[in-house]
């Protein structure tokens, strides 16, 4: 009996423009094992991002029921989500999102400061966090001193430091040369043997070779579904 | 998450955009100052005013003829003079709270010596008169009872009067003519200024005894006319001298219970509150002035505010995504708006008490910053910083994490 960290039943996420509404996810089922790792690909414009946001309690669905961790998120109120976001589930945006009048270290922190943590246990964490992306070097830089590659290990490292059971990644390598990438790609194996669940979205093949099951959407839902190997497998 | 965590949070967004940061703090900063500032010059004026109604002398009530409301035409009396130095005898004698008296009358005259002559006002009155105006001679002498009750010809001479008489030589002892009678200067009065409407400096003194005799002539009715009665009343007991003046005067003059008296009593206090309402308009419109550039500065806060909240959205988007609460995210902005209005507060007071200050030594007038308009100015940014403070903070922590990432 498999242990699903995730689980997605008909969830439809409709955008009224206009006349017509606009279903960016259509009654869309997925689940998604604990400790898995994951890879969402798909054209332009068929619902990744879409269904990323909603597994990341970032957005709410249409409609359809959404476990994680076997509890139904429909009835959380938004501080309950926001709690869910800084513990549970660790987010990587294409696009860094970092503020850029802090630190990388202080980036790292944010998170923990929302979760109570003190100041010293946050300094320890936030070091460590970063020593594992490989930045022990680049703690006091802001992001603007930092090239993408170092801005993307320093989100990885802010998205890992609250120890979630999920880490979500929307196309972490998209706005980075393809060694740079690499190097991003093999910070998510470490942390797949870490335990930790990974879902990422790529159009890359080669990135999504590294996961052990490919999900293909089109127009909101899912074409395929393939586990090209098995869940422990290296 | 603790208060010192979020007090951090605000300080770093302050510090995170200082010059939009500064910008706010100045608006709050020159409402603040201009509010204390003109409140004090407001304050000087009250001040001021008292002072100068004060300087006429103390617990003074001014009797004069005639009835007190120009309404009362019915009442017949004519346009003979009410009032009689027997009035202000008796006053002197039979008012219990009335401590000195002093009728006067007074007439234009011209006057001469030698080659020198003027046109002045010669007051008749009586020896209370220095010490109940407050008014003393600064060399030679007064007239005392004893010239009253011989009518002596001599005269007090006011510093205008004696710089156009005697402008190279001492006047003390000389002989000078009031239309054509002989008087004899015995002393030359203080320099006091022009004080409502008459100029005290250009005015001479002589007994009104001496006056009814020679200058002034008696009247047809009434016999020695006077045109103001001067009381003191002893301290404390203006309204019992004001009422005992009226119940004797009344008696004397035969009106009876529905009539109008045929005199007006005025009082110091009554001076001093006209002066005091006037200068509170003068105030009230400062104040209202201050108080429109203080709420001008609040809605230039609360813009700025809002901007700041458009402006990071994406941080808030950022924030919300990683963790933070709906009351996270409004107490960074609140806060950051208190500690805003707070440091502008305290940096506008101070510029306010400087700005007094300058205007006390510099423009020579007396501004008086009073603690009731620092309060005042302190609770107004304070509560500035909170009003328009929260309204785009709650707009912020209300944003939907997904659309506040979304926008660039
Ligand atoms: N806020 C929105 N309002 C209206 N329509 C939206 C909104 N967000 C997404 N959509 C629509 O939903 C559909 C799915 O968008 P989504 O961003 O999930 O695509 P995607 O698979 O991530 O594409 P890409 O690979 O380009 O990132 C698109 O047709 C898009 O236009
Ligand atoms: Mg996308």
């Amino acid at each position: 009996m498999p242990n699903n960290v995730v689980e997605l039943h008909d969830i439809s996420r409709v955008y009224e423009m206009g006349e017509e509404p606009l279903y960016a996810l259509k009654q869309l089922t997925l689940s998604i094992e604990d400790g898995d790792y994951v890879a969402i690909m798909g054209t332009s414009g068929s619902g990744k991002s879409t269904l990323m946001n909603l597994i990341g309690c970032l957005d709410r669905p249409t409609e359809g029921r959404y476990l994680l961790n076997h509890k139904d998120v429909f009835h959380l109120s938004d501080d309950e989500l926001a709690a869910i976001r800084n513990t549970t589930i660790g987010f990587v945006f294409q696009q860094f999102n970092l503020l850029s009048s802090m630190t990388a270290i202080e980036n790292v922190m944010l998170p923990l400061v929302y979760a109570g943590v003190d100041k010293e246990q946050r300094t320890i964490r936030a070091q460590f966090a970063l020593q594992q992306v490989g930045l022990e070097q680049r703690m006091y830089h802001r992001p603007t001193q930092l090239s993408g590659g170092q801005q993307q290990r320093v989100s990885i490292a802010r998205a890992i430091v609250n120890k979630p059971r999920i880490l979500l990644a929307d196309e972490p390598t998209g706005a980075l040369d393809s060694h740079t990438a690499e190097e991003i790609m093999a910070l998510f194996d470490d942390l797949v043997e870490q335990g930790i669940t990974v879902i990422l979205v790529t159009h890359d093949g080669e990135v999504a070779n590294r996961a052990s099951r490919i999900v293909r959407m089109r127009d909101g839902q899912i074409t395929s579904d393939s586990r090209i190997r098995s869940k422990n497998e290296k | 998450m603790g208060f010192r965590e979020l007090i951090n949070i605000a300080w770093q967004g302050i510090l995170s955009n200082k010059l939009r940061s500064s910008l706010t703090v100045l608006g709050i900063v020159i409402g603040i100052a201009s509010v204390i500032t003109l409140m004090g010059i407001g304050e000087g004026a009250k001040k001021e005013a008292e002072k100068q109604v004060q300087s006429l002398g103390v617990n003074l009530i001014y009797v004069r003829p005639g009835a007190a409301s120009t309404a009362s035409i019915s009442q017949g009396q004519g346009t003979a003079p009410t009032l009689t130095y027997e009035d202000a005898k008796a006053i002197k004698d039979t008012c219990p709270s009335v401590d000195e008296v002093a009728a006067q009358y007074q007439s234009s005259f011209q006057v001469q010596h030698g080659e020198y002559n003027t046109s002045t006002t010669v007051l008749g009155t009586e020896p209370a008169y220095p010490e109940v105006r407050n008014f003393h001679p600064a060399r030679g002498r007064f007239f005392t009872a004893d010239d009253m009750k011989d009518a002596t010809r001599v005269c007090a001479i006011g510093d205008t009067v004696r710089e156009d008489l005697f402008p190279d030589e001492s006047a003390i002892g000389k002989q000078i003519l009031i239309r054509g009678e002989l008087f004899q200067v015995i002393g030359v009065m203080e320099k006091k200024g022009a004080n409502q409407m008459t100029d005290m400096d250009d005015q001479i003194f002589i007994p009104i005894t001496t006056g009814y005799s020679t200058l002034f002539g008696l009247n047809t009715v009434t016999g020695q006319a006077v045109k103001m009665v001067l009381a003191r009343a002893k301290d404390g007991q203006d309204l019992q001298a004001q009422f005992q003046i009226t119940n004797l005067l009344r008696l004397r003059h035969g009106i009876k219970s529905p009539d109008q008296d045929d005199f007006q009593i005025r009082t110091q206090m009554d001076i001093m509150q006209t002066a005091q309402s006037i200068t509170g308009v003068f105030s009230l419109l400062l104040g209202a002035t201050a108080g429109i550039s203080l709420v001008v500065g609040g809605i230039g806060i609360m813009n700025i505010m809002l901007v700041s909240v458009t402006e990071r959205t994406r941080e808030i988007g950022i924030r919300k995504a990683i963790g933070a609460k709906f009351g996270d995210i409004l107490w960074q902005f609140v806060l950051e708006a208190i500690i805003l209005s707070v440091t502008g507060g305290l940096l506008g007071i101070a510029l306010g008490m400087l700005g007094s200050d300058w205007i006390g030594r510099f423009a020579n007038w007396t501004c008086i910053v009073t603690p009731y308009s620092v309060i005042l100015a302190f609770a107004v940014s304070f509560g500035i910083g909170l009003f328009f403070g929260i309204y785009p903070a709650r707009k912020a922590a209300l944003l939907d994490p997904i659309v506040a990432l979304r926008t660039e």
